[in-house]
């Protein structure tokens, strides 16, 4: 309820910013050395095909977490905590990666509410277009066998980072096999 | 000017035997061509101008691919030295120049005046003798248009120096696009887009650069306009939509998209209408660029189990695989004069380098590079030159024959060049 109330309230908002911007496109500045932190979209004109800003704010809103009892916050701690783990090059699916997504289709099929969006990593080893691509197989191998396993598609987004996030930068073979993964976050629900 | 000719033509025909002796051991003596060797005393005028342009100069001599300069250690005048005495030609015979450049730098108000001189040490000929002017904060511009008069007038060569390398900076863990001269100077991080911005291409007029940001938090494909700033959505698919390239008529991109189930290559209009799908295969397709005459496109495919570089006939669809050396070569681009496929080739060693390869699959050669770890090669819009990012996170610049790779930005955080067309 809380949840709703936050979307809708975040879309008021973000209604009333386009119609006092006004602005029609986003634009970028130019910038000596400072860069801002990610910032809140600009407003933007809804053209045919392009998602409006109202769609993206309805997103983040929906991340707002709501009380939860603790045993189901540990729940979900556990289920992003944990990531599947890729070979070098490789996006099949080991049979301990099958087993930690068999966990997490577990976990979906108790909590029906819950939409997740599983990220595709890379090691810093490839390159980096080839690595994007390669993320990208590594987050839809996860999530088809999640729909193997009966989860419903419609709860699993996927989104490649390539190398671009790893979680351990060591640059060696530990920090390597930590990096090459799957990771899972809770997007609604 | 025939002479100069020539030894281009000597030097293209030499260069893939004279290459395999360099991978063991670079020796430019023992070749029958070197580069041209140039003397650069220092500059008259005030010290807090004159070193500046001194090093953007130095630094654009060695980018054209063609000079070395002498380092001043030896000189036996190292100046300062505003103009070069008719009498003095030996001091440079010397130590071996072909050319000896001197300048006068001066400053009236915001401007500065560079007065350079450039002669031709064999016929004690003057190549140059011209006063350049630019803003104060735009110094780099006078030697740039030094750079692009001499190469154009004595060596028939295009405008280098008008063009930009657009690359990817990091910045306090984010990553935005970068635009600057070829030679790293008046550079400009551009804010927005999101925190991570990849994938850079230039436009062939130069007015536009096509990019990947994860604005909305996924890979989606927008162009930037250089002149208004505006940033449009262009694809943005579910999955990825990356590594866009435009074809040389700049009205459609390619690009990889997953949509259909596994990386596969595209091609659109700019309205991201007329979507036509260009691969279909099990595997990994990605980062296509085009041939200059438009009619076929490199791209990188794990189709034969690791990746390597194909050729795609865009009237046939008939593919042709290119590189069978090594197991993982990635990220090509098609050289504007089209006699060429550049790409990055994972050696022996465990590094990368810039391999080549011409568009039927022969004479495949590495560039020595860097000798870091060297990747995302793009070429220059005359085609003499590659940049490339170096494991230092640094964009290098390197000529065909791999003889000097000279680093352009300094610092580090750089990544994926894309090299501008001469821009107006």
């Amino acid at each position: 309820m809380r949840n709703r109330s936050l979307v809708l309230c975040s879309m008021i908002a973000i209604g009333v910013a386009l119609m006092l911007t006004g602005c029609p496109k986003k634009t970028l500045q130019p910038a000596a050395t400072e860069v801002s932190q990610p910032r809140p979209p600009e407003a933007t004109a809804p053209t045919p095909g392009e998602p409006t800003m109202q769609m993206e704010s309805g997103v983040a809103g929906t991340s707002g977490t709501a009380p939860l009892s603790s045993a189901i916050e540990q729940a979900r701690a556990a289920f992003e905590g944990g990531d599947v783990y890729f070979e070098y090059d490789s996006f099949d699916l080991t049979a301990q990666a099958k087993q930690v997504l068999a966990e997490k289709a577990a976990f979906l099929n108790t909590h029906p509410g819950i939409k997740v969006s599983v990220e595709g990593h890379c090691d810093e080893r490839g390159t980096q277009e080839y690595n994007l691509a390669l993320g990208e197989r590594r987050a839809k191998a996860a999530q088809e066998y999640l729909v193997f396993l009966g989860i419903n598609a419609q709860r699993l987004s996927t989104v490649s980072y390539g190398e671009e996030r790893p979680v351990d930068p060591a640059g060696n073979e530990e920090a390597w096999a930590k990096n090459r993964r799957a990771h899972f976050v809770i997007t609604q629900g | 000017m025939k002479r100069y000719r020539m030894f281009i033509l000597v030097a293209v025909v030499l260069a893939p035997c004279m290459l395999r002796a360099q991978q063991v051991h670079i020796d430019v003596e023992a070749s029958e061509f070197r580069k041209m060797r140039v003397a650069m005393p220092a500059y008259a005028g005030p010290g807090d101008l004159t070193g500046q342009l001194w090093t953007v100069c130095a630094r654009d001599f060695a980018i054209t691919g063609l000079f070395e300069v002498i380092a001043p250690q030896g000189y036996v005048n190292p100046g300062p030295l505003g103009e070069i005495q008719p009498g003095s030609l030996k001091d440079w015979t010397l130590i071996g120049a072909d050319y000896v450049v001197a300048a006068t730098v001066s400053r009236q108000g915001q401007t500065v005046l560079f007065r350079v001189q450039m002669i031709e040490i064999s016929t004690g000929n003057v190549i140059e003798r011209t006063t350049y002017t630019s803003g104060l904060q735009t110094m780099e511009r006078a030697v740039h248009a030094f750079m692009n008069h001499m190469l154009k007038e004595k060596f028939a060569l295009a405008p280098l120096f008008s063009s930009k390398i657009a690359c990817i900076k990091k910045v306090k863990g984010a990553k935005q696009l970068h635009v600057m001269w070829c030679d790293g100077t008046g550079g400009t991080t551009i804010k927005g887009g999101g925190s991570l911005v990849l994938n850079p291409a230039w436009s062939p007029d130069g007015k536009r650069i096509a990019l990947v940001t994860y604005y909305r938090n996924n890979p989606d494909l927008y162009v930037f306009d250089t002149v208004s700033f505006r940033l449009n959505l262009l694809a943005g698919l579910k999955g990825i939509n990356i590594t866009p390239a435009f074809d040389p008529g700049g009205t459609r991109l390619a690009v990889t998209q997953s949509s259909d189930g596994n990386p596969e290559i595209y091609l659109m209009n700019l309205d991201g209408s007329g979507r036509t799908r260009l691969t279909n295969s099990w595997a990994t397709d990605t980062s296509p660029s085009f041939s200059p005459d438009g009619r076929s496109v490199v791209f990188c495919s794990s189709r034969a189990g690791n990746p390597h570089i194909f050729l795609l006939d865009l009237a046939t669809r008939k593919v042709t695989r290119l590189t069978y050396e090594g197991k993982y070569n990635t990220e090509p681009v098609f050289s504007p004069r089209g006699d060429l496929v550049a790409f990055s080739h994972l050696a022996g060693d465990g590094k990368y380098r810039i391999g080549l390869v011409r568009p039927d699959g022969s004479k495949f050669r590495v560039l020595p590079g860097s000798g870091l770890s060297d990747e995302a090669p793009a070429f220059s819009p005359d085609g003499r030159l590659i940049a490339f990012a170096a494991a230092n996170g640094n964009i290098y610049v390197t000529d065909l024959l791999g003889m000097a790779a000279v680093p352009v930005t300094t610092g580090g955080g750089f990544s994926e060049p894309a090299w501008s067309p001469f821009l107006k």
